[in-house]
């Protein structure tokens, strides 16, 4: 028996071995590999991110890896929880910087433990118009959480029960108030009815007719008084007609005082035209003084008999 | 004195049977221990056990290949299937797929590969050992100054962890493209949301206890049958070798149990 034969085994001869092992493990290896890549990329490990902390009083229901929801879209993942010098829970949120445009400085986040169901994390921006929420923002998150308020609730719903007992007692302030009601209406249907009711005793409301009859006789006579007003202001002996006969006089003299104001208008045309002709006569005569006055000089130079200038110069009046 | 001898007290009973049971245990482990070393050293690579190396890989893997594959994918998607219809009508689909993913995935499909190989490939090998070293060819191996570990045992062991790892993670592929197909057809809208369930269910630790549990599993149904092979005795009772696969189960019982506490026990 050779070496060779000692390896020999039961197995039937495989074609093309090397080929198809090597293929094998590279299958193999490209599977690994793919998965690994593929669990990478799935815990966000390639993808850029931007860090929010979140601070609570209670960490409770939250874990490592899980969702912060905006609209119900998850936008971020839970990297760590830890305790704070000051005894709240720091909550380490990776925002995937893709979606934290959603997040504002105004964003407002919540920690909701459902009854059924895991707690979540969400997130909401209600204007999206203010400045995006730096890296590293710290901010406190709301805690609404449906079982905790129910104690709450409970506490509040037995005092509401307790006022309504006290309310509706025997001795109680509605049984006190129907009593009320009771008495008044049987004094609406007294013999005072609602006046009665009203000045809460029968003299003051006999008071109150007593004053209606003596302004209903009021009214009568400042009625009466009226109508003579009326007969004396526009009867045929009235005011009113003198008045009317002094208006149609004042009229008439006032045509009159227009008629005289024309007339006047028609004298200060005349003088305006008056006043036109003087001043074509006032320069005709102007013109006529400076000939003479050339004529004169003209003669005194062609006669110069007065030995004195000044007597044979003549002159004009 | 004789029939003490043919039926020995039961505290002598107790003893040999908790020696039988730590010598097995023992073997198993220092045969675990010498192919660590055998695997590590490169020498068991050389030119004369490569080919019968690559033979045992090709020939333990390829076959069963396709057939797992095929089957894996059925059974997710019926799974699949019946999760989400029962899940949406308790209102709870929410959770359907990341239930299926965690069932099928981290806990069928790896205990199911390495209890497939074992089936179709180890325990034959090692009922193919036991023919070998009853036809003295390990002896004559010894003689010829070749260690018949090295030629025969690292080979077959290699080979079931290979086929093992690689069935597991072809089939986890499978049934995690099943699920998908299952929940939201063919439309690739989900994959973001698919993605990101995934992500949250493979976290690190429970991905490191996936891929422990899932090389363990596979080292023990590739090592333990090989250990009771070459301790088998030659003319003894079936029994022995009904005792190499009870181990087996229980190893990858302990293995499943640590992982699961591992997961979910914090």
């Amino acid at each position: 028996m050779s070496n060779e034969d000692l390896f020999e085994e039961p197995l039937r001869p495989v074609a093309h071995l090397r080929a198809k092992a090597a293929a094998l493990l590279l299958f193999t290896l490209a599977l690994v590999a793919g998965s690994v890549l593929y669990l990478l990329y799935a815990r966000g490990v390639f993808e850029p991110t931007q860090a929010l902390v979140l601070t609570a009083d209670d960490s409770e229901g939250v874990a490592v890896g899980m969702d912060m929801t905006f609209s119900g879209f998850p936008i971020g993942r839970v990297r760590r929880i830890e305790l704070a010098p000051e005894g709240n829970v720091r909550i380490l949120i990776d925002v995937a910087r893709r979606d934290a445009h959603w997040l504002r400085e105004s964003s407002v986040f919540t920690l909701v433990r459902g009854i059924v169901g895991g707690t979540t994390i969400k997130a909401y921006s209600g204007m999206l118009a203010d400045p995006p929420l730096p890296d590293g923002a710290v901010r406190p998150v709301l805690r609404g959480d449906a079982t905790a308020e129910i104690p709450q609730l409970m506490a509040t719903a037995r005092e509401l029960l307790g006022n309504l007992a006290a309310l509706t007692a025997q001795d109680g302030s509605v049984a006190a108030t129907a009593a009320n009601a009771q008495a008044l209406t049987e004094r609406l249907k007294g013999p005072g009815g609602a006046l009665g009711v009203l000045m809460g005793n029968e003299q003051d409301a006999r008071k109150i007719l007593a004053t209606l009859d003596r302004t209903n006789a009021l009214l009568a006579r400042i009625d009466g008084m009226a109508a003579k007003a009326d007969t004396q202001v526009f009867g045929p002996q009235g005011v009113l007609p003198g008045v009317q006969a002094l208006l149609a006089d004042t009229r008439a003299s006032l045509r009159k005082v227009d008629a005289v104001l024309a007339e006047a208008q028609a004298i200060g045309a005349n003088a305006r035209e008056a006043t036109t002709d003087l001043g074509a006569l006032r320069a005709e005569v102007e013109g006529n003084l400076r000939k003479v006055d050339a004529l004169l000089d003209d003669l005194n130079r062609k006669w110069p008999f007065a030995r004195d200038p000044r007597d044979t110069e003549l002159k004009l009046p | 004195m004789i029939a003490s001898l043919a039926h020995p007290s039961w505290p002598g009973r107790l003893g040999r049977t908790a020696q039988r049971w730590a010598l097995a245990w023992w073997r198993i482990v220092y045969l675990g221990a010498v192919v660590l070393v055998l695997v590590l050293s490169p020498s068991s690579y050389g030119r004369g056990l490569r080919g019968p190396l690559a033979r045992h890989v090709v020939l333990n893997t390829a076959p069963i290949l396709l057939g797992f594959t095929a089957l894996a994918a059925l059974v997710s998607l019926v799974l699949t299937r019946i999760v989400v219809v029962t899940a949406l009508s308790y209102g709870l689909s929410r959770y359907a797929l990341e239930m299926v993913v965690r069932v099928l995935v981290l806990e069928l499909i790896p205990l199911t590969a390495a209890l497939f190989v074992a089936l179709r490939c180890t325990i034959p090998n090692g009922v193919q050992l036991v023919r070998l070293r009853d036809a003295g060819r390990l002896d004559a191996l010894r003689r010829s100054g070749t260690d018949p570990l090295r030629a025969q045992v690292l080979p077959r062991v290699v080979a079931g962890v290979y086929a093992s790892f690689t069935l597991a993670a072809l089939s986890c592929v499978v049934a995690l493209a099943m699920a998908y197909l299952g929940v939201y057809g063919f439309s690739l809208a989900g994959l973001p949301a698919y993605t990101r369930m995934f992500g949250q269910v493979f976290s690190p630790s429970i991905t490191l206890v996936f891929v422990l549990k899932t090389l363990f599993s596979s080292l023990a149904v590739a090592l333990i049958p090989m250990a009771s092979a070459l301790h088998a005795p030659r003319e003894g009772p079936a029994g022995s070798e009904l005792g190499g696969l009870a181990r087996m189960f229980a190893v990858l019982l302990l293995i499943e149990i640590a992982s699961l506490m591992g997961n979910y026990y914090r």
